[in-house]
């Protein structure tokens, strides 16, 4: 049986159908083309499908499409603003803080909601934000510099 | 697949009754999306996401009555549970990443009836109960009985849970919940242990002792023979030391890919040795000796 999502995304209202079994992740990229967020692991455990659902991120990977109905949704395409960067995509560019790039969109949706909490977040709090992350390329060092310098800038210290 | 979205309880009852082995309940997702990608997809998926009454936290008297549908996040920021019930709420913050936390649902968490559900140990040491729903009627039952195996517990593929009643733990009573696991996040834990202690009045002897184990028996169990040595007794070295190896020796855990049976007893042993040391020292402000 075919479900009809009526969903909104990153603003603009989105109909389309999915079975029970489409994942979140799999309705954004396969039926609405949202390409931006990524499929890794499909288990929940990797991050890289982080999306912004109704303020809260989450894994659309382990989540149903059903779910959507009526929901908020941010992807990493919703993040710029026209040609500008959002300051956390500019400050991972600037920063150096992509490697292959997979693992990216994930980071940047995960830190985005930690800065729209706090511009000045503790080494904690970066730690904590970006735990259910994962880069196999294993820049690290790289990702908290770029937080950080997201959070100087979103604050107007850098 | 058929697909239901019940609006009741009494609803979502009717369609497992009707549609039996073939219905999966599902909620957060998280365990169930990936059993649908990896191993098979059920004849019918029950959605309670929506079924109302079933997401809050409320103060209920002398304890926390929990929705199964309340999310491990939901928990994790909650004052009460963090004030009342330490040993739960450590759990929840360690609980998979923020992205998981934010979807799973403690009742998910239950009703998985994983061994090393992550919630479990506490709620066992908690003493807490699960309210379920059947079609001949409701039942309560304490979590000490309701775990029956791997996947098995006493809501069945019938029933649904319907709360869970945590009761604050007595004045003075201290409790950690400990996981060892190779990372902080998102890992399975490879043993978890919860320790709760009450001391009697003169702060010299142990009035209970609770240890509550996860991931190291078909189901979480309680180191009952442990609890039993302890009781009644003041804390000493010797006696830390003989109650860490009888809970190590009341495990009975599998070898897998996380690490083997002979590990995770050592891990026990180690954890049920820093739970006592750690709730004896918080209740009665001195190290064991």
């Amino acid at each position: 049986m075919s479900l009809t999502i009526n969903t909104t995304i990153n603003g603009t209202p989105v109909s389309a159908s999915a079975e029970p079994s489409t994942s979140l992740l799999e309705f954004l990229r396969d039926t609405l083309e949202y390409k931006g967020t990524k499929l890794c692991c499909n288990t929940g455990e990797c991050g890289a499908c982080t999306i912004i659902f109704n303020g809260k991120p989450i894994n659309s990977c382990v989540t149903m499409a059903a779910d959507a109905i009526g929901a908020q949704i941010t992807t990493i395409e919703g993040l710029a603003d026209g040609d500008t960067l959002h300051p956390v995509q500019q400050a991972f560019i600037d920063t150096g803080a992509v490697q292959c790039g997979y693992c990216t969109p994930g980071y940047i949706i995960s830190v985005k909601v930690l800065l729209d909490r706090t511009t000045k977040p503790t080494a904690e709090d970066i730690e904590e934000a970006v735990s259910g992350n994962i880069c196999r390329c294993t820049g690290y060092t790289k990702i908290v510099d770029a937080i950080q310098l997201a959070a100087d800038r979103m604050a107007g210290r850098s | 697949m058929d697909y239901f979205e019940p609006k009741t309880v009494s609803e979502a009852l009717a369609l497992l009754a009707q549609h039996g082995a073939e219905a999966k309940v599902i909620a957060g997702g998280t365990d169930v999306m990936v059993d649908i990608k990896y191993k098979e997809e059920p004849g019918c998926l029950v959605n309670i996401k929506k079924l109302p009454g079933l997401g809050a936290i409320q103060a209920n008297g002398g304890s926390l009555r929990i929705g199964p549908l309340v999310t491990i996040h939901d928990i994790e920021t909650n004052a009460l549970a963090r004030e009342k019930l330490p040993v739960l709420w450590e759990a929840c913050h360690q609980f998979a990443s923020l992205q998981i936390r934010n979807t799973a649902t403690i009742g998910g968490n239950i009703c998985r009836a994983s061994p090393s559900g992550e919630t479990l140990a506490p709620l066992l040491v908690l003493e807490a109960k699960a309210k379920m729903a059947f079609p001949d009627g409701e039942k309560t039952e304490p979590f000490t009985s309701f775990f029956q195996g791997p996947g098995k517990s006493s809501v069945g593929a019938k029933g649904l849970l319907t709360g869970i009643d945590v009761p604050y733990p007595a004045p003075g009573s201290h409790g950690v919940y400990l996981k060892h696991a190779v990372r902080g996040a998102m890992d399975i834990a490879m043993v978890g242990v919860a320790v709760m202690v009450t001391t009697n009045a003169a702060k010299n002897s142990l009035q209970d002792a609770r240890i509550g184990l996860g991931a190291v028996a078909p189901t979480p169990i309680r180191a009952t023979k442990t609890e039993a040595l302890l009781r009644g007794k003041p804390l000493t070295a010797a006696l830390v030391k003989e109650a860490a190896a009888m809970a190590a020796a009341e495990s009975s855990p599998i070898s897998d890919q996380r690490s083997s049976a002979e590990y995770r007893r050592w891990i026990v042993e180690a954890l049920t040795r820093r739970g006592l040391e750690q709730t004896w020292k918080a209740a009665t402000g001195k190290e064991v000796v």
